[in-house]
Formats: structure tokens, sequence, C-alpha cells
């Protein structure tokens, strides 16, 4: 098998329909819908759930991959991906039940893939960074209000399943934040690309405005600021994101 | 009563050994885990998903027992050069369409094969000074057991033809050639131990089959939509274009007719859809036709126009061989 593969490789059944996220986006603002679902449906909140799965899914195969990639990385490292995986799949199985439980089905919405590309980086540091810090972070912020949201309108089954994945994937933040040191130790220069690669992340994943400082109902994405100290994130981390999201441009 | 002390392996053969099992569950664990991304049956890919984690802690075990048995941990060591060939057999597969021999390989020849010679291990390894060993055999044991029932089940959801399993048991065969050459993990000749009987139904078997891919007989669509898709596929299947350009938007009327002229270059025999995803009011329909020359996979969207549902844009996603 190459090492990495291509981006293109990623393998689907039919049922699935790849989409650039680009277009999608162009799509819905044509037909005046708000370019990502906001959380105010049911309709919308099945869109997200949607959304979730498909990413749940490349977080599998992109924590596979790096179990492959780097078979010269320390053995833990290879541990830790390995033990993602699993958690991995068990998420994407949650959000399979829970699309099913909103009376959704898989391949309902298309799928992007700009998470999957960020998990073909090169470097081990930089995808660690990219992935575990950066898109599962992202992962903490829409959990954590999903598991508000769910709490609001009385949903136990959706607030108790999402609450555990959050759980998981605060430790695969850390997981991120661990590897990001002991790869890079003694090797700033590795450091700082990788850390670049994250933040390259964040400001992709603010997605326009999208992902924001404020209250659960007001925020299309809001940040989960306590989740990420659980995860690890320092507070002056935490203070730059909030920083780089107010000036991501709006669609 | 002496006897009880009598063993069969010594302690730098029981190092070896296990430097060879951890080998073989280490390069296992990472080939599972780079085809995840490749292979896109959800059940196959879900199961792969599920075990790595199992392999690597299997790994993790005989790694962790070696510096008990005065050889340095976690190093993996393949028996022979036959063995890493065999490997390689294993591993290669990584094609779109070759899920099955990915399942035959590990499920069908590496793990019963691993089943069998922990349970010979477990049977020689002496109960008085040895039960460090008998312990992470008797896991690796029970997850064996439950892998090969699951990666079973699954194979033979996937091998639905004559066809298929033939070519699965050709490479079934070519993979047990280069397992018996290498003598076997532990490079000793016995790669021909019988593998147990496994019940295919065992309770915690479920755990790892979240999804067989079903056949989806009925797509939730607007009825509307539904005549539409049904008129326009048999058009299609027909190679009869003209009715296909009745179904096209205005504004993807010539590129539109360009293209299914083009894609429709022979006629269709079956045809099914095969997915249907939402955009807001939009539908993106894949459409797959059958021929004696392969298949085609078609993605359009799907939009009302004038109180009809019509094509606004069309492409090809996949073509397959026969
Ligand atoms: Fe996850
Ligand atoms: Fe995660």
């Amino acid at each position: 098998m190459d090492r990495p593969i291509a981006y293109d490789k990623l393998a689907r059944e039919d049922r699935f329909v790849r989409m650039r996220a680009r277009r999608v986006v162009e799509l819905k603002l044509e037909q005046g819908l708000p370019p990502f679902p906001d959380l105010a449906s049911r309709e919308s909140i099945k869109e997200r759930v949607h959304g979730i799965m498909v990413g749940e899914l490349q977080a599998m195969e992109g924590a596979g991959r790096t179990v492959y990639d780097f078979p010269d990385a320390p053995w833990e490292f290879a541990m830790d991906m390995a033990r993602q995986v699993w958690d991995e799949s068990r998420h994407v199985e949650i959000y399979i039940r829970l699309l099913e439980h909103l009376d959704g089905y898989v391949g309902e919405f298309p799928e992007t893939t700009i998470l999957w590309r960020c998990a073909c980086a090169e470097d081990a540091a930089a995808r660690v960074a990219g992935v575990n810090r950066g898109l599962e972070g992202l992962a903490c912020d829409v959990f954590n209000q999903l598991v508000h949201i769910a709490r609001k309108i009385g949903d136990p089954i959706l607030e108790h399943a999402v609450d555990f994945v959050l759980a998981d994937e605060i430790t695969h933040v850390r997981m991120g934040s661990k590897w990001l040191n002991a790869l890079t130790e003694g090797d700033p220069e590795r450091r700082k690309r990788a850390i670049e690669f994250q933040e390259s992340i964040d400001e992709r994943f603010n997605l326009g405005g999208m992902r924001r400082e404020g209250e659960h109902e007001d925020v299309p994405i809001s940040i989960a600021t306590e989740a990420r100290r659980l995860a690890g994130f320092t507070e002056e981390e935490i203070a730059r994101l909030i920083k780089t999201t107010q000036r991501s441009s709006v669609y | 009563m002496v006897q009880r002390l009598a063993g069969h392996f010594s302690v730098e053969e029981s190092a070896k050994r296990i430097r060879h099992y951890r080998y073989a569950e280490e390069r296992m664990m990472r080939v599972m885990g780079g085809w995840i991304a490749l292979t896109p049956e959800l059940g196959a890919k879900l199961l792969f998903g599920r075990h790595v984690w199992d392999c690597a802690q299997h790994a993790d075990l005989w790694g962790k027992r070696l510096p008990e048995l005065r050889a340095p941990a976690q190093v993996s060591e393949p028996p022979n050069d036959a063995f890493v060939r065999f490997m390689d057999l294993v591993e290669s597969p990584e094609g779109f369409g070759q899920t099955p021999q990915r399942l035959v390989g590990i499920y069908g020849v590496l793990k019963p094969h691993l089943l069998a010679t922990y349970e010979h291990h477990l049977a020689h390894a002496n109960q008085v000074y040895e039960p460090p060993t008998r312990r992470i055999l008797q896991r690796v044991i029970e997850d064996e057991r439950r892998h090969i029932a699951a990666g079973r089940a699954i194979l033979t959801h996937l091998l639905r033809d004559d066809g298929a399993r033939r070519r699965a048991h050709a490479w079934e065969e070519r993979l047990h050639a280069l397992l018996a050459e290498a003598g076997g993990v532990s490079g000793d000749g016995l790669s021909h131990l019988a593998v147990p009987e496994i019940p295919p139904d065992a309770a915690d078997v479920a755990g790892d089959l979240v999804e067989l891919e079903k056949p989806v007989g009925q797509w939730p669509l607007p009825p509307d939509l539904e005549a539409a898709l049904a008129t326009h596929a048999l058009s299609l299947a027909r190679g009869n274009l003209a009715a296909v350009a009745e179904d096209l938007a205005p504004e993807f009327r010539s590129a539109g007719e360009e293209f299914y002229r083009s894609a429709l270059a022979t006629g269709f025999e079956r045809h099914a859809v095969v997915g249907a995803a939402k955009i807001g009011s939009h539908r993106q329909i894949k459409l797959r036709l059958e021929s004696r020359q392969g298949a085609v996979v078609l993605l359009s969207r799907w939009a009302q126009r004038d109180g009809r549902w019509r094509v606004v844009e069309a492409e090809v996603v996949r073509t397959e061989p026969a």
C-alpha cells in the first residue's frame, strides 16, 4: 500500500454522494438556505447528525491510515491511534443509530471530504495537530452544543449518546497534545509547521464565521470553552481561537 | 508430581515465538488500519475498525511479555522470509473491488491459523511456570474466535455469486500455499493445524457486525420524482436520447444532450437507483446502469422546473468493467 494514499482513494458504497463542500454551500445559498444546517428544526438536526456521521467515518479512516503510515513512530503512538480507530468506529455506529432515531438514512445528505483531506498530511506531528487538536477540537464544540440542544428539546437518547462521544473526543484531543509535543521534541521547526497546519485547519473550520463564541442557541456553532480546557487547550489557545473566529469572513 | 514441571519451550524459544506472534499481530493491525479508507463496504470497513484495536492490544501484550523472558520489550520478528512474503500477499489487495480478498486474507487464513497456533501453544505451555503466557493466550484466543466468526459473517454476505466465491477460494489457496512454505507464524511447520470449530452465532459477535449493506427497496423520494425517475431510467436503458432530452432542464439542455449521448453509447439491461441525497429541495440521484459490457454509475441532480422534476446537472461517477 502507498504511504500515504492519495486522498481521492477514499472508498464509499454507492449510497454515499460525495461533493465538494463549496459546491454544496453554493447550491444552498442559491435556494436561499443557510449554508450549514442550524439546529432549529428536527430536519436540520438530522442533517447536522448526518454530517457528523460522515465526519466520524473519515476520522476512523484517518486514524487507521496513521496506524499504517508511520511504522517507525513510537509504539505507544500506534497504540493510541489504534485505540482511536476503535473509538471512531463506535462513534460511526452511534451516529448511524441516531440518524435512524431521527428517521434519517445513510446517504440522505451529500458527503464532503474536507476533514479527510486534513487527515492526509504527510507528517505524523502535523496529522495529530491538525486532526486531533484542530478537527477533534471542532468536534468538542459541535458535540457540546448538540448535548445542550438535545437536553433542551427533551431528547435523552440524543443527549446521552452524544455526551459519551464528547468524552471520547476530549480524550483524542489530549492524545493529540501529547503526541504533538513528543513527536516534535528537540525539533522546533517541525513543531512550528505542525502548529501552523493546525491553525490553518482551525481557520478553515471557523466555517466563514459559523463557529463563534456565544450562547448555544444564538450561534451556529458555539465554542466549547470548558470542554476545550478539559481537553488540554491552554487559556491562550482558547483566547486565540475566539479571536480568529471574530475575523473570519462570513458567507 | 515432577511431571507437572515438564515443559516444551525454553525461555529463549518462548521469547522467539512471541516475537513471531508479535510480528503477525502488529503487521495485521497496521494493514487493517490502512485498509479502512480503501474499503467501500460499510460493514467490512467498520469490522476492520473494530478489530484494529484488539490486534494492537495483542501485539502490545506479547511485546510486554518479552522482558519477562530476558528479551527486549516490544520487538517484532518474522520467523523467516517466506512468512514476510505471505504477509506481503495478505496486504496486497487494496483495490476498490477487492474487499473479499482482504477479508479472506485476514479472517479466512491468517486469524484461523493464529487461533490454531495459539490453541496448540496453550495446550503445551506449562501450567506451573508459564501462566503469564497462558493468560495472554487465553485472551487472544477468545478475541480471535470472535473476530473469525464476525469476519465470516461479513464475507458470506459479500460473496453473493459463484464467480466471487470461486475467486475468494482461489485467493485462499494461494495464501495457504505460502503460509505452508513459511511453516506458519512460528516457522516450525505448524501451518497444517486444524482450525477449531467456531459457532457463527456467538452472542458477542453481534457487536462487531454494525452494518450489513442491505438492498434498499424503496428510497424515501417524493412520489412525482419517483415516477419521473422510473421513466428516465427506462429511457436511459433503451438509449432513447430524445426521451432523455425531455427530462433535462432548459439550462442544461444542450450540455446534457451531449453528456448523455456519450454516456449512453450502449443500451443497458438493468438499472436501479442506488443513492438519493438532499440539498435543500434538490435531489442528487445515483443511478446504476448495467449492460454486458459492465456498469456505469451516473449522478444527476434533480430540481423542480415549471412544476416538473428535471435534471439540472449530470456526471459519471464510476464505471466498472463486466
Ligand atoms: Fe469521533
Ligand atoms: Fe475522535
